[in-house]
């Protein structure tokens, strides 16, 4: 039995006045005064509300482990073996491995571009693994880490990386836009929020299977950021009204590009518009990942019983760089990121507290740093001698049959490639790093 | 003494000097390197008697039915600081011009904004939540008001959410309201194009989607100081304007940009290199691609040459950068192919929808007599942007040069 979330329903609406007199004080109404269509009581005083919680505070967020990794007061500490606990840990490392290593080789001109995690690490890998192996992830562009729970493995992850032939999305993709169908992972593309509404529709394709109704959710990962979008207004409501089981999982990670908080809404983070759509809402500290865990996990439980949305808000901190095109420091204090990362550390947060059930040490921290860094590097070194995909996928997959215009123009490269690709220079570099390069495109 | 007078009297304008100057130092290379053909290219005005001179110029001094260039004063910008640069004289002559969109205040994602809400304030320079189609309905709501609306779309791959208001909205404002209403005042910036490493989504050119929406105009630079005049026109036309901005050009191309306040014409498109054999139309990054085309056709190298028939590299061809797509500029391109009879139009976006349809359908009516080639088309392909195939999907200059040995042999 776990601690009690405190998930808001609409129902909180009703009792919150400015004037602190709640309305459900009043005598009952007589069915002639209930106006349609919602059917709600009516009163003479004119009270304009302005908050979910009732009393105008803000909508707290729920946590089981303090900074320092030790259980707050009145926190349920989830049943978890020292194996599973070693299982999150090393994901949480994991993260940053990959991103130092990819971030640098960006830096050095051996990669064109990528995106990293830092500081969300707990966010999520705690919501990856709460989630069900097969549950549809929607994901932004920062949640790779699912992707890493579910065991997509560094050499796929370098593959989409470096755009090599051995990439299932076959090169088309800029870095980080990960897809696997095989581990239920939706191909990311880079249009902010278009997957929030996507997902309503998975998650009703979950009810409408036999098979899947009641097994799995869809769930969709967005930023704080993207949740301005109209997307994130037509999913909620969709997934709410239809209604279909989604899971709704926003990062507030402070930032979106240079854009923070203060700049992005007026209201209580995105909780607080939870229960404008009527569904169940929880905030939780997205550095506790035995919280976000919880959370997620009982969100879930929530969203199969129901068949409708939910949402859950991770409050946390974005410590990188939006990506590696963008410098921070020129927005924030670079003493904002440092004592940030100082203070309020996910992965250090775990550490803690797994050292002190006697799970960690030292030498498990060196071991791990040691073995993640080799494995990261073999797959870097390795996936950067892998050529291009081949030329012909340049024109595949647009349609499933291939129409006269993508024939003829496929054929017309076919015939200029035949005329320049061998004495032109630049087209000879280009074909040469491509698999089958040099050879037409049939 | 022109520009020193106008200082004096608009004190803003030597405050501009401030925001912009500290960012012309050494500016690291793009990330992607520079592209050959812009490196090379003759196009570009890099003295300040020619950037003086260029066709079309209209100085908005108080007196402007004076076209003196003594005494005034030309800066080296790239792209995105002439944009700046345009932004500003904008905010400093109109009061109640704004600048608006994501990541805006800092300086923009592509420095496009750099110092401008430092020197103007935040009130007239600011950050918006995250939302295209917000952007778009908020910018045509403030220009309805007579206010000056400059909104910046962050990339014109995103430009799609603001596409209902854009085309429903804005395009009908004026006609709907049988013209009481109308919101000349808006504008809409866009980063635009390929940028080698871009992909799917940060390298489309959506200009060929607009075409349908009479009342919108389309206007796609080429270069600074093309940049700064056409945004000033557009900024003060009476009409609403999508300005899309190739972004691979923001670095770099640079240009000797005069620092006074002028503007070019829209709606009519320039051409670069007088010719008489064959037309080539174009505008934005391709420009470059088809210069590099016609030095290889005149004076191929040694590894091109058995590939170019001697009797073509004589051929003069006429290079126009249409400048505004729409509405575009019928006359001066139907007027070139009349001459040349031959007619070759360039675009990154693909075949199938993009501009070069309908330039072609309306230069095969008009000029149908007088073709001795069919109108051709070298265009992307009809594919999404694959990031590992972009060398061989965007047209560059051996596809161009190709295409124009073609249609001069037809």
């Amino acid at each position: 039995m776990m601690h009690p979330l405190s998930f808001r329903h609409s129902s909180l609406l009703t009792r919150a006045c400015s004037n602190g007199r709640t309305l459900s004080t009043l005598p009952a109404s007589t069915s002639l005064s209930r106006l349609p269509p919602t059917h709600s009581p009516t009163v003479s005083k004119l009270a304009f509300f302005n908050s979910v919680t009732g009393d105008s505070s803000k909508i707290p967020s729920y946590r089981v482990l303090d900074v320092f990794g030790v259980p707050i007061e009145g926190a349920k500490v989830p049943e978890i073996s020292k194996q599973f606990a070693w299982r999150l840990y090393e994901h949480m490392q994991l993260l940053p491995t990959l991103d130092d290593i990819l971030c640098s080789g960006q830096r050095q001109g051996r990669i064109p571009f990528y995106a990293t995690s830092y500081g969300e690490e707990a966010t999520v890998i705690g919501s990856a693994a709460a989630l069900a192996d097969d549950d549809e992830v929607l994901s932004q562009y920062r949640e790779t880490g699912v992707l890493l729970w579910r065991g997509f493995t560094l050499d796929s992850i370098m593959a989409q990386v470096f755009g090599n032939h051995e990439d299932s999305g076959k090169g088309r993709q800029i870095a980080v836009h990960y897809g696997s169908k095989q581990h239920h992972f939706h191909t990311i593309s880079s249009p902010l929020a278009t997957q929030i509404s996507q997902a309503a529709g998975v998650g009703f394709a979950l009810r409408r299977d036999p098979a899947r109704r009641s097994k799995n959710v869809a769930c969709a990962f967005f930023g704080e950021g993207a949740a301005s979008e109209g997307d994130f207004h037509a999913g909620l409501l969709l997934a709410a009204t239809l209604p279909s089981p989604t899971l709704f999982l926003a990062r507030n990670n402070g930032f979106a590009i240079s854009t923070p908080n203060s700049q992005q809404f007026y209201g209580d983070g995105i909780s607080a518009r939870g229960p404008g759509y009527g569904v169940d809402t929880v905030r939780v500290d997205g550095n506790d990942v035995l919280a976000v865990m919880n959370a997620v996990k009982e969100a879930r439980r929530r969203c199969l019983e129901g068949g409708r949305a939910v949402l859950v808000e991770m409050m946390t901190y974005r410590v990188g760089h939006h990506s590696t095109s963008d410098d921070s420091y020129v927005y924030r204090e670079r003493q904002e990121v440092e004592d940030k990362t100082k203070n309020d550390n996910p992965i250090t947060r775990f550490r803690l507290f797994m050292e002190s059930r006697g799970w960690w040490n030292q030498t498990d921290e060196d071991e791990l740093a040691f073995r993640l860094r080799r494995d990261v590097i073999k797959a870097f070194k390795r996936a950067e001698t892998v050529k291009k995909p081949d030329l012909k996928d340049m024109f595949t997959d647009v349609y499933v049959e291939e129409p006269w215009n993508i024939k003829e123009q496929r054929e017309e490269l076919m015939a200029l490639l035949k005329k320049y690709g061998q004495v032109w220079e630049p087209w000879q570099n280009e074909l040469r790093t491509l698999k089958n390069g040099g050879k037409p495109v049939n | 003494m022109l520009a020193r007078r106008l200082r004096s009297k608009f004190p803003a304008l030597s405050r501009r000097w401030q925001t912009t100057a500290s960012t012309t130092a050494i500016e690291p290379p793009p990330a992607g390197g520079h592209s050959s053909s812009v490196a090379s290219s003759q196009l570009f005005r890099i003295t300040r008697e020619s950037a003086l001179r260029t066709p079309g110029i209209s100085w908005q001094d108080e007196e402007s039915d004076r076209n003196i260039i003594g005494g005034r004063e030309t800066r080296k910008m790239n792209l995105y600081q002439a944009v700046r640069d345009a932004l500003s004289i904008a905010l400093s002559k109109d009061d109640t011009a704004v600048i608006f969109g994501e990541d805006i205040a800092f300086g923009g994602v592509f420095r496009c904004t750099m110092g401008l809400a430092e020197e103007f304030g935040r009130e007239r320079v600011f950050n918006t939540p995250l939302t295209e189609q917000g952007i778009a309905g908020f910018g045509i709501g403030l220009a309805s008001m007579g206010h000056t609306a400059i909104a910046e779309i962050q990339f014109a791959d995103y430009i799609f959410p603001a596409f209902d208001q854009l085309v429903n909205e804005a395009a009908k404002f004026r006609y709907r309201s049988g013209g009481h209403f109308s919101i000349g005042g808006l504008t809409v910036r866009t980063p635009t194009m390929a940028v080698g490493h871009g992909g799917l989504y940060h390298s489309q050119s959506p200009e060929g989607f607009f075409m349908g929406a009479s009342g919108l105009k389309v206007v796609i630079p080429r270069s600074p100081i093309q940049c700064k005049g056409l945004l000033l026109s557009a900024i003060r036309d009476p009409n609403p304007v999508i300005f899309m901005e190739p972004k691979i050009l923001y670095r770099s191309a640079v240009e000797q940009v005069p620092i006074d306040d002028f503007s070019l014409p829209l709606s009519r498109a320039e051409i670069l290199i007088p010719g008489s054999d064959l037309t080539l139309l174009t505008w934005g990054t391709p420009i470059y691609h088809c210069e590099s085309a016609l030095r290889l056709l005149n004076s191929p190298p040694p590894s091109l040459a058995p590939l170019i028939p001697p009797s073509l590299r004589n051929a003069k061809v006429e290079l126009i950068d249409l400048r505004t797509i729409l509405p575009w500029d019928v006359e001066t391109v139907v007027e070139s192919v009349r001459r040349t009879k031959r007619l070759v139009i360039v675009h990154e976006a693909g075949m199938t929808g993009g501009v070069g349809g309908e330039i072609a359908a309306e230069v095969g009516k008009r000029a149908f007599l007088r073709l001795e080639a069919p109108v051709r088309r070298i265009t992307g392909w009809d594919v999404p942007a694959g990031l590992q195939f972009e060398k061989f999907n965007m047209p560059d200059a051996v596809r161009i040069l190709d295409g124009i040995m073609e249609t001069l042999s037809y």
